[in-house]
């Protein structure tokens, strides 16, 4: 066996290199081609089964902030998002309040006390066939 | 010779595969050393921001601006979508301070923030734009009606021009204080040295002048705190905290620092070195009663007399009212009170924005001789006064004059004739 000629470790130190950039710029390719960008934020929330919430019950919800109501006249639900600025309300003993900058709501969610101007927003609530509560955000 | 020629083509094409892979290789490696971004869409704006990639460990800024709500851009400004920090930066308003008032209205205002109406006193802005503490206007009147600039002692300028279309003062606006217009020496000699100290100017250089501006000048603490980060990646005093609870170290900042000399036109930094609370508080020359140095300044003075209160005022003198009698009353009148009966009296949302104490309806409270007031202080059923501290949250408690061996004169009630018996030595 001859030993390899100069010539011939370059040419093989040529394409090992080579094959291993293209390997890398492969792999970078993969990369950017496989990005996901952040998904839009939920504005449709599966709460489960309608029988989780009894007929009288108010549950606070944390994703999405809310609570949800649950009356004779069927199922209801206020945002907690402060109608001020957007800091998420607290419920109290009366309705709700404001940590960030002491607004306050009754239960039903209208203004006693600003700085907010407007009631707590009301969010829809619907029950899929197969008998599981929907909040809707938007 | 073409074997040499060959030789060195195949080296120089294997050394530029090399360098290819190289660069590959580093430019893999910086970016897998990148952070993982953090997003944070918050409530207000709901546009995403990639600030606490970065910045996660900065303690919140306070309870009233939660960062879920606010985000960091509102306030900030910046690029909020850069992963760069130098291109994230780029467009941040103040610096690391975006209350600076070159762009407060910007950062702070809006009507739902802290430019809003008078009626829901929301004009937090008007409030310290129009505050002798900006304007400087007492000082500029003395210093040109004493070198002779004009013939009376009523404000014409200010540091910046301000206007007040519904003056209860009758000052309406003042214009900017240009020095270039002034030919005497001595005002331009106030120029070049005196300004330094109201809200708009940045600090003179060195240790002993450390403040903030803009509203951070009194709601950021300066002192024993972490630095926080600078404009340009460097240190910079203070810490990412806005509060009400405001300790007199804060005040001292802008007025405890020395003395002006007016033959000079020169500061004069105080000489001697202060390690305790007494000494720190006063300059050697001052008197002072207990009360005047073991409360802090918020105690007594209202936020009318410090971040003004919507008007231009002439001077210090016509804005800061707050005596003894406000809260000890005289020989023949007790201090005058208020008792809580509106939940949206304005008593209760200061007693939520600093809440040392548990203010309830049916409380009296004191409120001074403007109708501020003072919501810290709670009249006692047997007749004396409970004080918290607004920035130690002490308890004091305090009795009235009126039914004393009080020696006052009921037409001398500045604190002067109050120190004759009350102060302290030291």
């Amino acid at each position: 066996m001859t030993e390899p000629s100069r010539r011939d470790f370059l040419k093989l130190a040529r394409a090992g290199f080579l094959w291993l950039s293209g390997a890398l710029a492969l792999g970078g390719l993969f990369r950017f081609l496989d990005y996901e960008p952040n998904p839009a934020p939920k504005t449709e929330f599966d709460l489960g089964p309608v029988d989780q919430f009894a007929l009288g019950s108010r549950t606070l919800l944390s994703d999405p902030p809310a609570v949800l109501l649950h009356t004779e006249s069927g199922f209801s639900a206020l945002s907690l998002t402060c109608t001020h600025l957007g800091c998420t309300v607290e419920q109290t003993t009366d309705g709700f309040a404001c940590p960030c900058h002491a607004s306050r709501f009754d239960a039903d969610g209208k203004v006693t006390h600003g700085p907010a101007s407007q009631s707590l927003r009301k969010l829809r609530v619907e029950v899929t066939e197969a008998g599981n509560l929907i909040l809707y955000t938007d | 010779m073409r074997r040499i020629l060959a030789l060195s083509s195949f080296l120089t094409s294997t050394l530029l595969s090399a360098s290819f892979l190289l660069t590959l290789l580093f430019v893999w490696w910086w970016n897998s050393r990148q952070p993982k971004p953090i997003e944070l869409i918050p409530t207000l704006t709901g546009q995403p921001e990639y600030c606490l990639t970065c910045h996660a460990d900065l303690p919140e800024i306070s309870a009233s601006h939660p960062v879920e709500t606010f985000g960091c851009v509102s306030c900030h400004g910046g690029e909020r979508l850069a992963l760069d920090a130098d291109l994230a930066h780029s467009s941040m308003r103040g610096g690391a301070n975006p209350s600076d008032l070159s762009v407060v209205e910007t950062s702070c205002g809006g009507s739902n923030c802290h430019s809003g109406s008078e009626a829901d006193d929301r004009h937090h802005i008007q409030r310290v734009m129009t505050s002798v503490q900006s304007t400087y206007a007492g000082a500029i009147a003395s210093i040109r009606y004493t070198f002779g600039a004009q013939t009376d002692l009523n404000a014409r300028f200010g540091i910046a021009a301000v206007t007040d279309e519904q003056t209860r003062t009758g000052i309406q606006s003042l214009a900017a204080f240009e020095l270039s217009s002034e030919s005497n020496p001595s005002i331009q000699k106030f120029g070049e040295e005196c300004l330094t100290c109201h809200l708009h100017a940045e600090p003179r250089e060195g240790e002993d002048y450390a403040r903030q501006t803009g509203c951070a000048a009194c709601h950021t603490p300066l002192f024993d705190s972490p630095p926080i980060f600078g404009e340009n990646g460097g240190s910079q005093r203070g810490v990412h905290t806005l509060t009400t609870a405001i300790s007199y170290t804060q005040c001292n900042a802008c007025h405890n620092r020395g003395n002006y000399d007016l033959r000079t036109m020169t500061f004069i930094e105080r000489s001697d070195h202060a390690t305790t609370r007494l000494q720190n508080y006063y300059q050697p020359i001052a008197q002072f009663t207990l009360c005047e140095y073991t409360l802090d300044c918020v105690d007594c003075h209202t936020r009318g007399e410090a971040m003004g209160d919507g008007d231009i005022h002439n001077d210090q003198a016509s804005i800061e009212y707050v005596q003894c009698k406000t809260c000890h009353g005289t020989l023949d009148e007790l201090p005058r009170t208020k008792t809580l009966t509106d939940p949206n009296d304005i008593a209760f949302t200061l007693a939520f924005l600093n809440p040392v104490i548990d203010l309830k309806l049916g409380d009296t409270i004191l409120v001074t001789e403007r109708g501020e007031p003072l919501w810290n202080i709670r009249a006692l059923p047997d007749g004396t006064y409970e004080m918290v501290g607004k920035a130690t949250s002490q308890y004091f408690t305090f009795r009235p004059v009126m039914g004393t061996d009080c020696e006052q004169n009921p037409d001398e009630q500045e604190s002067r004739y109050c120190h004759e018996c009350h102060a302290v030595e030291r």
